[in-house]
C-alpha cells in the first residue's frame, strides 16, 4: 500500500467538519439545513449557475467496476467527430446551455489528448464555458488544454479508501490511485482555472470519503489560493438496478453530507447532477447546492439523437427538460444562471505559482 | 513537545515580546525574564553617548536562550527598510526581522505595497522575514509566496489596545496560511491573546500591554500564561457552540422521513 | 617648528565632529566612547563591518552613523 500524503492526515479545523457529519452528530438535520441556507444566500446569492455534460468518447481502457464504461461492458464504441462535436454542441446552445463539461473515458488511441484538445477548441468556440471530465494529464497537457479554452477540469478520486480504490479499479491506468490523487495539483499547476473533486458515494464509507475530500479540498485552497473549487456529490443508487452500491447512503445522510461542506467551506461550488431526482434537487437547491447540469444526456451523441437507447455512463434520474426545470428554480426564487463566465476570461491562468 | 517551528528555530515560548516604552531597561528587563519569551523585538536607534542605558544589546544578549529580532521601524519605505534590515543583521547575529513600514507616523498603520516589496528582497536575501501587515487574506498569501517565514497581521491599530477588532480576517489568514500567522499590535489584555490563540494563531507580540501596566513583569507573566492556555485549549479541539437555530418552517421536509 | 596635523569635520549621526585626519572608524568609536561591540556602522550609508573598522579611514565630509539596538516593537 502506498503512502499517503501530509495533507490527507487529520489537521486543525475539521472537528466541526467531523461534527456536523457524524451520525450521532449533535446537530440536527434542520439546524443545518438553515445554516447552510444562511450561507449559501450569503455567499452565492438567489443563483443557480447551470451545465450540461457532453460525452465526446464511450472508449476506455478501464476496468472500474462500477462505470457504464468499462472496458468489459457491451455498449457500443464511438466518439464524436468534430463536425458531429459540433452539432452537440448546437443542439445544447438551442437548449439555453453555455457551460459545457466535456466528458471521455481514461485516455485511449481514439480519444487521446490531441483529441480532447481539438474538442476543447471547438467547444470554446461555440460555448462561454467549456470544462473537461477525462483522464489524468500531465502539468504540460493541461497547460495546453487551458490554452486551448478549457478552464475548468473536474476529476474525482472516486474514493479515498485505498483498499477499496484498488478492488474497484479491476485493471487500466485508473488503477494508480496517487497519480490520480496528484491530478488536480497538476491541473492548477498548468493554468486551468478551476478544479471540482468528489467522491463516488457508494463504493466506501462515506463519512471517512467525505473527510479525506474536505482535506483534499482544504490542502487545495492553501497551496493553490487562487483556484476555484467544486465538490461535486454523485451516489449510486441501487434502485437503478446496475451496479450496486457496497455503501448505500440515503437521502437524509446525502442531504446532511452537503449541508456539512457548506457550512465547512463557504466559498466552494457545491454541484448536483441529474443523477439525482426531481425533487431531491429542487429540495437541495437554494439549500446548499450552488451549480447543477440540466437537460442532460449521459450517452456519445445524446443530444442530437435523443431516441438513441443505448446504456450511458449512468442513468439519469432528473429527465426535465432545460425549461421545466428552470421554471422549478424560479417557483423557488432562484435566478437560473446560464452564463456565469465571460469568454473573454478563458485562456490559461497567468498566476499559476504555488504558495510554499 | 508543542513548539513554535520559524525555519531551523525552534521556541517553546508563544509570546513575543517588543521592547518598546517601557519605564527602564530594568522594568523591561525583568518583564521579559517574566515572560520567557524567547523572541524579543528590538529597533535600531542613533548611538548617543549621554544615554548609554538605550543600548539594549549586551543586556538583552545575557538572558539565556533570548534571540532578537530587530525590526525596521522608522523605515517609510522598501529601501529603507531593506538597508535597516541588512544593518540589524550585522548587529543581531540573527536572521529574524520584523518588516515595518509606516509612511505616516501619526498612525503606524503599515504600508501593504512597501512590506510586500521589502519582503520579497530580505526573503531573497536568506532573512527570517515577519511581516508587520494589515490583516488582509490575500496579502498574507502574497507574502507567503514571496518567501515570509510567517506573517504578522494586526490585530487592531498600534497601540491602541482595541484587541482583536480584525478577527474575522484574521480567521481567513488563519485558515488559509500554510506559515504561522501571528497576531502583532492592538492586543490589550492576556485574555485577547488567548482567544487570538485559541483561533490558531502560532504567536502572539505583545509590547504596549506589558510596558504601561502598573506592574510589567507581573502582566508579562499573565500574557505568557494567556498564550499557554489558549494555545493548549486551541490544540485540544475546543468545544463547538452549541445550537445553530433551525428554521421556524422545515427545510428538509421534501426528504419524507429517512429511513 | 613641524606641522600641526590636519583637522577633518564629518557628520555623526547627523552631528558635526572634528578628528585629526586619517583616523580610522575605530578611532571615531573610541573618541565618542563606544567600545563598538554593540553598534553598527555605516559610512555614507554603507555598512562598515567591525573587521574593516580599524583599515577604514574617514575623510572629510563624511556622513558617519552609528546605531546601537533600542527598545522597540
Amino acid at each position: 500500500m502506498n503512502t499517503l500524503p501530509g495533507w490527507l492526515e487529520a489537521g486543525a479545523g475539521e472537528s466541526r467538519f467531523r461534527t456536523m457529519l457524524s451520525p450521532d452528530s449533535p446537530y440536527s438535520l434542520e439546524q443545518l439545513a438553515a445554516a447552510s441556507r444562511a450561507m449559501t444566500m450569503r455567499r452565492f446569492g438567489r443563483t443557480m449557475t447551470l451545465y450540461a455534460p457532453l460525452y465526446l468518447s464511450n472508449h476506455c481502457p478501464s476496468g472500474c467496476a462500477y462505470c457504464g464504461f468499462a472496458s468489459d461492458r457491451k455498449t457500443p464504441r464511438r466518439r464524436l467527430e468534430q463536425d458531429e462535436l459540433k452539432r452537440e454542441l448546437a443542439a445544447m446552445k438551442s437548449l439555453g446551455i453555455s457551460d459545457v463539461l466535456l466528458l471521455t473515458g481514461e485516455r485511449t488511441k481514439a480519444a487521446d489528448f490531441d483529441y480532447l484538445r481539438r474538442s476543447v477548441e471547438t467547444a470554446a468556440s461555440l460555448m462561454q464555458r467549456v470544462s473537461v471530465e477525462a483522464f489524468p494529464m500531465s502539468t504540460a497537457e493541461y497547460r495546453d488544454l487551458a490554452g486551448a479554452g478549457c478552464t475548468g477540469i473536474t476529476i474525482y478520486q472516486e474514493t479515498y479508501d485505498q483498499a477499496r480504490y484498488a478492488e474497484l479499479h479491476r485493471w487500466g491506468p485508473k488503477k494508480n490511485f496517487l497519480e490520480r490523487l496528484d491530478t488536480p495539483a497538476r491541473a492548477l499547476e498548468g493554468g486551468i482555472k478551476t478544479v471540482g473533486l468528489g467522491v463516488l458515494l457508494g463504493l466506501a464509507d462515506p463519512q471517512e470519503d467525505a473527510l479525506m475530500l474536505f482535506r483534499h479540498i482544504r490542502h487545495l485552497g492553501k497551496t493553490w489560493w487562487r483556484a476555484g473549487l467544486s465538490v461535486s456529490f454523485p451516489r449510486i443508487r441501487p434502485q437503478t438496478g446496475g451496479y450496486q452500491p457496497a455503501f448505500p447512503l440515503d437521502d437524509h445522510q446525502l442531504a446532511r453530507m452537503i449541508f456539512a461542506f457548506r457550512i465547512a467551506l463557504p466559498d466552494v461550488e457545491l454541484v448536483l447532477s441529474t443523477r439525482e431526482s426531481p425533487g431531491f434537487r429542487d429540495g437541495m437547491a437554494g439549500l446548499g447546492i450552488t451549480r447543477m447540469s440540466i437537460a442532460s444526456r449521459t450517452t456519445v451523441g445524446g443530444y442530437t439523437e435523443p431516441d438513441n437507447h443505448e446504456k450511458g455512463q449512468f442513468d439519469i434520474f432528473d429527465d426535465r427538460s432545460a425549461e421545466s426545470f428552470c421554471r422549478a428554480l424560479r417557483e423557488k426564487q432562484l435566478e437560473p444562471v446560464f452564463k456565469n463566465w465571460e469568454h473573454a476570461y478563458n485562456g490559461p491562468s497567468t498566476e499559476t505559482r504555488k504558495a510554499t | 513537545m508543542d513548539s513554535l517551528q520559524l525555519g531551523s528555530y525552534t521556541f517553546s515560548s508563544r509570546l513575543i515580546l517588543g521592547t518598546g516604552k517601557f519605564s527602564s531597561t530594568t522594568v523591561m528587563l525583568d518583564a521579559v525574564k517574566a515572560s520567557g519569551s524567547q523572541l524579543v523585538t528590538v529597533a535600531l536607534r542613533r548611538f548617543n553617548r549621554e544615554q548609554p542605558g538605550d543600548d539594549l544589546f549586551s543586556p538583552l544578549a545575557s538572558i539565556p536562550g533570548i534571540t532578537l529580532m530587530p525590526n525596521t521601524s522608522g523605515a517609510s519605505t522598501a529601501a529603507e527598510a531593506v538597508q535597516a534590515a541588512r544593518i540589524a543583521r550585522e548587529l543581531s547575529g540573527s536572521p529574524f526581522i520584523k518588516v515595518e513600514i509606516h509612511p505616516n507616523p501619526q498612525h503606524l498603520m503599515p504600508d501593504p505595497i512597501e512590506t510586500y516589496e521589502a519582503s520579497k528582497i530580505l526573503a531573497k536575501e536568506g532573512f527570517m522575514v515577519m511581516p508587520y501587515i494589515p490583516a488582509d487574506p490575500v496579502l498574507a498569501k502574497r507574502l507567503e509566496e514571496a518567501g515570509c517565514a510567517s506573517v504578522m497581521p494586526l490585530g487592531s491599530a498600534i497601540g491602541s489596545g482595541q484587541g482583536l477588532a480584525t478577527a474575522e480576517m484574521l480567521d481567513i489568514i488563519i485558515r488559509e496560511s500554510t506559515i504561522p500567522v501571528i497576531v502583532d499590535a492592538g492586543i490589550r489584555s492576556p485574555s485577547e491573546a488567548g482567544l487570538a490563540m485559541e483561533m490558531g494563531c502560532a504567536a502572539v507580540l505583545v509590547n504596549s500591554a506589558v510596558a504601561v501596566s502598573g506592574n510589567p513583569p507581573l502582566m508579562a507573566e499573565a500574557f505568557a500564561e494567556a498564550v499557554g492556555a489558549g494555545r493548549k485549549a486551541f490544540r485540544a479541539g475546543i468545544m463547538e457552540k452549541s445550537g445553530i437555530a433551525a428554521a421556524t418552517s422545515p427545510l428538509t421536509s421534501f426528504l419524507g422521513s429517512g429511513t | 617648528m613641524h606641522e600641526m596635523p590636519q583637522k577633518i569635520t564629518i557628520q555623526v549621526n547627523g552631528e558635526p565632529h572634528t578628528l585629526f585626519s586619517g583616523s580610522s572608524v575605530n578611532d571615531l568609536l573610541a573618541d565618542i566612547g563606544s567600545d563598538g561591540k554593540t553598534v553598527a556602522t555605516l559610512i555614507n550609508n554603507r555598512i562598515v563591518r567591525p573587521e574593516h573598522r580599524r583599515n577604514c579611514r574617514l575623510e572629510n565630509g563624511d556622513h558617519v552613523e552609528i546605531l546601537i539596538f533600542a527598545g522597540g516593537g
